[in-house]
């Protein structure tokens, strides 16, 4: 039994969920392997970028 | 021949020596004092701490590597800095004690020419009374402390199957703490290895942490174009959280934790507490607390550190209040105003002030996260102070090398799971590390490095960064090529 009530932030509770279609993108390895070389291409950018 | 002494073996100091061997000939000498035996690629304790990864899989022993590469190492904190040397050393010095089995505690002293200290956050777990492996949380801040923190885990996660009820507190022990995307993460991490067990029903999972709103990370919040739109950090973690069912206690500074109950006061300046049974809150951080004397033996520790013990360096120290602030406050070349063959890399230098806006409470209590200075930026600060040291030795009349804050980026991938398919990650970069307004004016960062995204891809890339990461510290063929 928990007792002691902390205040939780409540923007949480409205925050938006992702839809199925979403959840489904997240999982699925054709789309996820195209987001893989997006996030690689952002990543050469930002260490291109800080590498002078 | 030139002696370069480095403080540090950790992400900034061992990248600082393998570049230096690599670059230097072989008529200088290379030196690393490091109290640890190992090297530990401290992102992934995160694995380590929820059990699942060996801890042998982050760690491996320095000295074979630095014999093999002609790297003097010693096994040793350093205690005190002389930059003038004194009536025995011409030279400047550095007081070491061994930390090694059998010489443990015997003092002795190392010249250098130049100095570069990367010797990173002492872990400040006496800021809060109770906090960390020695008081009543776990943390996953050190190899060792993981594996504590994976066996308490382990624990926790039988009273869940046996049918009981528990509360799990991740965050932040202290309003000044920094890397709370490493809390971030070991959250994300938890959820994932209790729905793996089949008791995330029976777990109550909350995010306690210093920043003032969620998906602040110490770098004041990003905002990321997505689907045509721009949206933040804070509503991405959010919706992250609402998904994950994860609560969470904002702008909040650890007064206290006793058995089972964390108080805490909040930016409204009330006093709160929350019961947990099982806590990890990583602690605040501190310089690593070497004096400094001058030639004569006068302490001129506060004149060379910041109050927090950082070393400062090239950074504007009197930008002022939070209004002021401007990208060029940050060091571009981590050399030190008195000495110029003393530099400070990673988070071993003094930044100028936060990134995130500076919060009091009505009680005088400042909860405001400290700046991260994460794996990336530390590497390519050690690796860029190292060449400003090379072109000296070899009597290159260049300008300093520059690698600021307000130009380079970072990422943190918070990855849970082990499995090709099975796992995922909620992916952040950004682009600069600290928001420069006058280049970028929508945001202070470029939409195009700065993203947030969540899914199997993240979690991929993690995995490669975890191999990469320790293929290149071990130095094994063209480990130089990866980048830092
Ligand atoms: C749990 C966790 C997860 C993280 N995850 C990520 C992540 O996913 N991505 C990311 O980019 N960053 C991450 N970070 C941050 C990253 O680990 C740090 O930014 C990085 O380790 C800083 O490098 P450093 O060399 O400055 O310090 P450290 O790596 O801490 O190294 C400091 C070294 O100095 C040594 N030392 C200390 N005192 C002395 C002394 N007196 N004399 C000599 N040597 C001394 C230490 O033993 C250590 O070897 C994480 C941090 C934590 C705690």
């Amino acid at each position: 039994m928990h007792v002691l009530k902390p205040q939780f932030d409540p923007a949480i509770d409205i925050a938006p969920l992702p839809t199925a279609k979403t959840l489904r993108q997240r999982r699925n390895l054709a789309y996820q392997f195209v987001r893989f070389l997006g996030i690689n291409l952002k990543m050469i950018r930002v260490i291109v970028s800080g590498h002078h | 021949m030139a002696t370069v002494l480095i403080l540090g073996a950790g992400i900034a100091g061992h990248t600082a020596a393998m570049h230096a061997r690599r670059l230097l000939g072989r008529k200088h000498e290379v030196v690393v004092v490091s109290p640890s035996a190992n090297w530990n690629w401290v992102p992934s304790n995160i694995w380590v701490g929820v059990g699942k990864m060996a801890v042998e899989k982050v760690t491996f022993p320095l000295e074979p590597l630095y014999r093999r590469k002609r790297i003097e190492f010693h096994q040793a904190m350093a205690v005190s800095i002389h930059p003038e040397g004194d009536a025995e050393h011409e030279r400047g010095f550095v007081t070491i004690r061994s930390t090694m089995v059998g010489t443990k505690g015997k003092e002795s002293q190392i010249e250098y020419d130049y100095l570069i200290n990367c010797t990173g956050p002492k872990l400040n777990f006496e800021a809060t009374e109770g906090l960390g492996p020695s008081g009543y949380t776990v943390s996953v801040c050190t190899a060792p402390h993981a594996v504590e923190a994976a066996e308490q885990l382990e624990k926790a996660i039988e009273r869940l199957k046996a049918g009981e009820e528990l509360r799990f507190v991740v965050g932040t022990g202290h309003g000044t703490c920094t890397c709370e995307g490493a809390a971030f993460e070991y959250t994300f991490n938890l959820d994932h290895v209790m729905r793996e067990a089949g008791v995330r029903d029976k777990a109550e999972l909350i995010y306690l942490t210093n920043e003032a709103e969620l998906g602040d990370f110490g770098v004041g919040g990003l905002t990321f174009a997505q689907q045509g739109f721009q949206t933040t950090s804070k509503l991405w973690t959010e919706s992250l959280f609402r998904e994950r069912n994860v609560r969470a206690i904002t702008g909040a500074h650890c007064t206290e934790i006793v058995p089972g109950v964390i108080h805490y006061e909040q930016l409204d300046g009330i006093v709160r507490e929350v019961d947990f049974d099982f806590a990890m809150l990583l602690p605040p951080f501190r310089g690593a607390g070497m004096a400094v004397y001058d030639r004569e033996g006068n302490d001129i520790t506060e004149t060379m550190n910041n109050p927090a013990g950082f070393m400062k360096v090239d950074a504007n120290y009197q930008a002022g209040a939070y209004e002021q602030w401007s990208a060029d406050d940050w060091p571009k070349t981590y050399q030190t105003p008195l000495y110029d063959n003393i530099f400070a890399a990673g988070i071993a230098f003094a930044p100028p002030h936060q990134i995130s806006q500076p919060r009091v409470t009505p009680r005088g209590t400042v909860i405001t996260p400290a700046p991260p200075r994460t794996g990336m930026p530390s590497g390519i600060i050690a690796k860029s102070v190292v060449l400003t040291v090379v072109d000296r030795i070899n009597g290159k009349a260049k300008p300093a090398h520059e690698a600021s804050m307000t130009k380079m980026g970072a990422a943190c991938i918070a990855s849970a799971g082990m499995s090709f398919t099975g796992g995922s990650a909620a992916s952040m970069t950004m682009h600069p590390v600290v928001p420069d307004f006058k280049a970028y004016p929508v945001s202070g960062r470029d939409l195009r490095g700065t993203s947030g995204e969540i899914g199997l891809a993240g979690h991929w890339m993690k995995h490669v960064l975890h191999h990469l990461f320790i293929y290149k510290a071990k130095a094994r063929p063209f480990w130089w090529i990866i980048p830092e």
